[in-house]
């Protein structure tokens, strides 16, 4: 298409002309993409985490402070006379600072080595998952025990979360695309506006609708574009600073690393970016090519 | 060239612009509408660039029903004219090149082809040294003669000027005119909307008289006397009746050569693009 360069200078320089509206469509167009990216982060790790510890119908039974291993020995033994359990392992305390140690880093360690502060525990598999609470309340009863902790029941209440998360976030994110799509179609409106002189002189010498449609849909892309690229660099910021205080609480929890998403994600941004960005220039100037010569002017 | 049939044009808000005007316009004529404003001359133009549609009747362009044309097609119509506006619609903010330049970007031409021929066409009108100029710095005659040129820059077969001595001094709107009478000695048919009785009475054209919607008069170039004295109006509706026996504009139509766009293309390009006469 002979032109196409003229155009999309015309387009970028439509974005620079009418910045203050630029600004604001950007804003709102790279925290609708923050968001929804961040969304989705969070429920890949969630989703993550709970393949890793969803697996097992493991349910950790701490002893209460005070028993020697002995008693805890005994314990156990009552446990596995409950019908429903099928083997209860015991997992020292001592075995259990070990693998924190070996996760965390010895550093941090080293000085509580001397008062381990991690209670014994039985790891407790049940033959029918479906008598869960039932059994749980037995072993409750038994003298000595502490908490009991389901990984699974944790597994879950870690899908319910992201799902709730997904849901919120997406209704905010629809509300936002729309919002977005509204602001960048004010802001070409704004653009077309001051253009309109020029619109109805590129009319009037015979201009296709394409060609007067061009500069206005590049202006609405590279709103999108620019944001795309704001989004993918304040998301990378707000992941990092959100694992460093994550990590800060010593939760044995894994993250994927942003480096693994980042392509993907720059790809969306970018895609869903520029889609929103063409529709907004592409309703705008709708009202535009339907007029004619003094209408567009106004005159 | 441009044909209308028995066309009418109602607004929308029950205005009748136009009443069952039948005329016939060839390839290089020269051509000027008078009438009083609100006469329908505006319309007239419009329906030529097809921003309005006739109620009822037909539009022949260069063998195209307008009422046939899609809307896809209207640009492709409009770049077959250069339209000079009364008020001159120059962008403000661009020097007299880049204004010139605007009508061939918009068409999609390339940046090569408008460096050779925007200085060329602004010879033309003999604004070679304006080029760096804002509008703002030029006369009203010199910046009729930039909408002019920008008019002329596509090539097109047809000039339709609404007013263009409107807002120019007299002395220079002969010149305006002038100009156009040179377009049109290289083949460039040309309409001039006008109520300037004594500037139509100064070149010898076809002179078509629009009242109240209605085509009151038309005369060609042979039966126009110019030095007859009396009143413009009169000299009109004495020939009404001959132009009527004169012009057969049913059979005009049919044996008008559809291929004009063409044939008229090559034509031009010759006398403007190809005549070396690039700076």
């Amino acid at each position: 298409m002979k032109g196409f360069g003229y155009l999309v200078k015309e387009g970028f320089r439509n974005v620079w002309s009418n910045r203050i509206m630029s600004i604001a469509s950007i804003c709102v167009l790279v925290s609708c993409l923050v968001l929804t990216g961040a969304a989705t982060l969070l429920s890949r790790n969630v989703s993550d985490m709970v393949e890793s510890v969803g697996q097992n119908n493991e349910t950790t039974v701490y002893i209460k402070d005070g028993y020697s291993q002995l008693e805890a020995v005994y314990i156990g033994k009552d446990i596995e006379k409950i019908d429903n359990v099928q083997s209860a392992t015991f997992y020292s305390r001592d075995e259990a600072f070990k693998k924190y140690k070996e996760q965390l880093g010895d550093e941090l360690f080293a000085q509580i080595e001397q008062r381990n502060p991690l209670p014994d525990a039985f790891i407790v598999v049940m033959d029918d998952l479906s008598l869960y609470e039932n059994t749980v309340e037995q072993i409750q009863k038994i003298e000595g025990v502490s908490t009991i902790v389901n990984r699974s029941a944790f597994a879950d209440k870690l899908t319910k979360l992201s799902h709730l998360v997904n849901m919120i976030s997406f209704g905010i994110v629809l509300a936002l695309v729309i919002i977005s799509i509204f602001i960048i179609a004010n802001t070409i409106r704004a653009t077309m506006y001051s253009r309109r002189f020029e619109i109805s002189i590129m009319k009037s010498v015979g201009a296709t609708n394409m060609f007067v449609r061009m500069p206005f849909l590049v202006e609405g892309m590279a709103i999108g574009l620019i944001s795309a690229a704001l989004a993918t660099g304040a998301l990378y910021a707000l992941y990092e600073a959100v694992i460093a205080v994550v990590e800060s609480t010593n939760l044995p929890l894994n993250f994927i690393p942003f480096s693994s998403v980042l392509i993907p994600i720059a790809i969306a941004f970018v895609i869903a970016g520029v889609v929103v960005g063409f529709f907004g220039g592409f309703i705008s100037i709708r009202k535009y090519l339907k007029m004619e010569g003094n209408e567009i002017l106004g005159w | 060239m441009i044909d209308f049939d028995n066309v009418s044009k109602t607004y929308p808000n029950g205005t009748h612009a136009l009443y069952d005007v039948t005329l016939h316009i060839d390839k290089g004529e020269f051509v000027f509408i008078v009438g009083a404003s609100g006469a329908g001359k505006s319309t007239f133009l419009k329906l030529i660039m097809h921003e309005e549609t006739p109620s009822n009747g037909e539009i022949t362009i260069n063998g195209n029903k307008l009422s046939r044309m899609r809307r896809s097609q209207v640009p492709y119509l409009r770049r077959h004219m250069g339209i000079v506006f009364q008020d001159f619609r120059l962008i403000e903010k661009m020097n007299v090149f880049d204004n010139v330049a605007f009508a061939m970007r918009a068409v999609g031409e390339s940046s090569s082809v408008i460096k050779k021929r925007v200085p060329y066409v602004l010879e033309l009108v003999g604004l070679a040294d304006k080029m760096k100029n804002k509008p703002s710095e030029l006369s009203g005659g010199e910046q009729q003669r930039v909408s002019l040129a920008r008019a002329l820059v596509n090539n097109p077969e047809i000039i339709i000027a609404d007013e263009p001595t409107g807002n120019v001094d007299p002395e220079l709107s002969y010149e305006i005119l002038e100009l156009l009478n040179e377009i049109n000695a290289m083949g460039t048919t040309i309409l001039v909307v006008t109520h300037e009785h004594e500037l139509v009475r100064e070149f010898h054209h076809r002179v078509i008289q629009i009242d109240s919607g209605r085509v009151i008069s038309d005369t060609k170039q042979e039966t126009y006397d110019p030095s007859d004295d009396i009143g413009i109006d009169e000299l009109y509706s004495d020939d009404v009746a001959e132009d009527d026996s004169d012009y057969d504009f049913g059979e005009a139509a049919s044996d008008y050569d559809y291929d004009f766009g063409e044939a008229a293309e090559v034509d031009i390009s010759d006398l403007y693009g190809n005549a070396n006469v690039n700076p």
